[in-house]
């Protein structure tokens, strides 16, 4: 009795079904190359070891998204949306290639070196894409606009906005301390996963020792009962999106980072969609309420291994959204509200059936 | 029940119109910044004027289709890659295959409706929020674009150049009483006519048939409309269908501006016909909106690049940077508008109480 209730309750969860997607795909990859799964230590020419193959790839390369959709998390369990968060990574990259090559000196090569203070290129994208966040969080908390129109703001101008600070340039840099973020390694695991786990570290410890997360499921749920009830909801949905503004920063600067440079045109480009949909394929409703962090970088995961999975069978770059669509349509339709309950009642009628042949 | 007469002048100052007349103010006043600040380079001349038409026209009929789905209070990402995927259709389709072009608009209008009344469907029957449903309909065009081909492929057919030629020369009388075409040349070409038609079909849609009465009763609320036994899922389904379509149209406008295909082609544009629709105040939120005010919407907005091209000296990037300006000032004074109307409505209750 007991193992068939958990079984139901597993069956509803939307983050098993996440779970058993990831699975399936990656076991799609086993089948068609073996060789999906290997990972192996690998020495570099400077000695340094460093983990290699693609499950490190899918994880390394998620680290972006799945930063950003931390705080995208707490945005959708709140009833709202960012979908400003793409251009403000493109905002952060250019701010620090800005410090890092100052346009008024101008370098024929790109060297190891930095124009301004490294701190400079660290601290102030991450202080823009905070007040950013701010921007975003007071306009829909304080005016009350809808968070879909209150971020397009920033979306729009915020490429905009890039552009302006390197005045149209594309500058790179070769200054090894700030290739490190998106190229080193620590213990042979890559630089970009450490940050991933411990930002999503942080953010668990926020949520669950504190009591963000609750005050955060209570506003998703009924905003006017939690109002009622005393919460400040308003400073509660700033906080949700001050989070987001400042994890696109840290995206932006990874993503700088690898291809060490600033491209105010394609950095970002749809990391909004891409961020939504891993909060939603792990499991967070987009009407709000109950929230999983757990799920969301599950969700991430997924969105990567197809993407890899993809470019494994040789297809065209672009031609992955396609594949993306028709997964995510299969795990959305599984997830959606009227299936999962087809599947809940059919097992119920089982249940009974079994029941009844008992008793007979 | 004695029918409710409101007196005609009571009924152009409609708290729900101040948003129109807000734009087209706005509008006025742009327009009037670029009059006097470059009037003398031909800003004011009817050839830009016109322009501006001509040149965003697929914008402005994709933002008919948009201005239906945002009053249902839904939201549609898919739109520019369906008008990308049509435009590939039609460019593969003829170059590639030789095919007819009306054969290849015929195929790409059974995929945009479909696409659209199968996206409309997921929303109402399963649930899903519109915003993922559509954005994955994004993902999946885009991506069956880039499947077709990856370059860009020009088209060169006939009746693709002849309907793209189809002109319509303004003229006026000179002293010998002949008519003649005015300097500079202006002239309203297909796709313009496309987008007023479909402009004033919209509006009619909306405000004489049963059809745009039951949009506008979802987008205020959808538990009444059910309750009040209106065919809810149905008008749902085919506001999707029906913007399905104005993607198709929107590609094929696209299609008679640039004379080609590419699979990334108007990435983005979805925003451009999003922005267009708020500014031109349709709410988000659903129930609230008209086509003459998207009509403005999209004017205005055509109007900011054209005074940045007129300057000249300015980087095209402010083009988007006071956009971002224009939607914050448009939402705050939506949001003035709800709060001083719904205070109106308490007062007027209290009057009556």
């Amino acid at each position: 009795m007991k193992r068939g209730l958990k079984w139901e309750t597993m069956l509803r969860s939307k983050l098993f079904w996440a779970v058993v997607a990831e699975i399936l795909i990656l076991l799609v990859g086993f089948i068609i190359r073996p060789d999906f799964l290997n990972i192996q230590l690998r020495t570099l020419s400077d000695g340094s070891r460093v983990l290699y193959g693609t499950p490190v790839d899918i994880l390394n390369r998620a680290a972006e998204i799945t930063i950003i959709a931390m705080g995208m998390t707490l945005v959708i369990a709140l009833g709202g949306t960012d979908i400003s968060v793409g251009a403000l990574v493109a905002v952060s990259g250019a701010i620090a290639l800005k410090f890092l090559r100052w346009d008024v000196l101008e370098y024929t090569t790109p060297g190891d070196y930095t124009v301004k203070p490294f701190f400079y290129a660290l601290a102030v994208p991450l202080a823009v894409c905070t007040l950013m966040g701010l921007f975003n969080g007071s306009l829909i908390a304080k005016l009350k606009i809808q968070p879909i129109i209150a971020t397009l703001i920033l979306m729009v101008a915020g490429r905009g906005i890039a552009q302006i600070v390197t005045n149209g340039k594309q500058f790179t840099t070769q200054y090894s301390p700030f290739k490190f973020i998106g190229n080193g390694s620590v213990l042979g695991i890559p630089f970009p996963i450490i940050i991933t786990l411990v930002v999503v570290l942080i953010m668990i410890l926020f949520v669950r020792k504190t009591s963000y997360g609750m005050f955060v499921e209570a506003v998703g749920i009924n905003p006017n009962a939690s109002r009622v009830s005393g919460l400040r909801s308003g400073v509660i949905i700033m906080i949700a999106y001050i989070i987001t503004g400042l994890l696109s920063g840290v995206s932006g600067l990874i993503y700088a980072s690898r291809i060490s440079s600033n491209d105010s045109n394609n950095a970002g480009l749809g990391y909004e969609m891409d961020a939504i949909l891993a909060v939603v394929i792990g499991g967070t409703s987009m009407t709000g309420g109950k929230f999983t962090l757990v799920g969301t970088m599950v969700g991430s995961i997924i969105i990567r291994t197809i993407t890899t999975l993809v470019l494994y069978f040789g297809i065209v770059s672009e031609a992955i959204m396609a594949f993306k669509a028709l997964i995510i349509a299969g795990v959305i339709v599984l997830q959606s509200e009227p299936v999962r309950r087809a599947i809940a009642r059919r097992r119920e009628r089982r249940h009974m059936n079994m029941g009844g042949e008992l008793h007979a | 029940m004695p029918e409710i007469r409101t007196s005609p002048l009571k009924r152009l100052f409609k708290p729900n119109y101040l948003m129109v007349y807000a734009t087209l103010g706005i509008f006025l006043l742009i327009y009037l910044f670029g009059a006097i600040m470059y009037g003398g380079i031909g800003f004011t001349s009817l050839r830009t004027f016109l322009l501006l038409f001509s040149d965003n026209a697929y914008i402005g009929i994709s933002a008919v289709g948009m201005t239906m789905v945002l009053i249902t209070g839904g939201i549609d990402l898919s739109v520019g890659a369906v008008a990308s995927l049509t435009g590939m259709i039609i460019a593969y389709g003829t170059t590639v295959m030789g095919l007819h072009p009306l054969v290849c608009i015929a195929f790409s209008l059974v995929v945009g409706v479909g696409l659209g009344l199968l996206m409309g469907a997921c929303i109402q029957y399963l649930n899903v929020p519109p915003f993922i449903t559509t954005l994955t309909g994004m993902f999946f065009a885009r991506g069956v674009t880039s499947l077709i081909s990856r370059e860009s492929i020009s088209i060169k057919h006939e009746m693709i150049d002849a309907l793209a030629g189809i002109k319509l020369y303004m003229k006026w009388p000179n002293e010998a009483g002949e008519w003649v075409r005015i300097r500079p040349v202006a002239s309203i070409d297909l796709n313009t006519m496309v987008f007023l038609l479909m402009i004033i079909l919209g509006a009619i849609i909306l405000q004489k048939t049963r059809f745009g009465r039951n949009v506008y009763a979802i987008g205020g609320s959808v538990q009444s409309a059910t309750l009040m036994g209106l065919p809810v899922a149905r008008t749902k389904v085919l506001v999707y269908g029906f913007n399905g379509l104005c993607s198709v149209l929107a590609g094929i406008a696209y299609v008679l501006y640039v004379k080609s295909g590419w699979n990334l082609a108007l990435s983005g544009a979805e925003l451009d016909v999003i922005s267009s629709c708020v500014i031109g105040g349709v709410m988000l939120s659903g129930g609230v909106g008209y086509m003459g005010g998207t009509l403005l919407g999209v004017l205005l907005k055509a109007t900011i690049p054209a005074i940045i091209t007129f300057n000249g000296a300015m980087n095209s990037w402010w083009a988007k940077i006071f956009t971002g300006v224009l939607l914050l000032l448009f939402i705050v004074i939506q949001r003035a508008v709800v709060a001083s109307s719904t205070r109106v409505r308490k007062t007027e209750s209290s009057v009556q109480k």
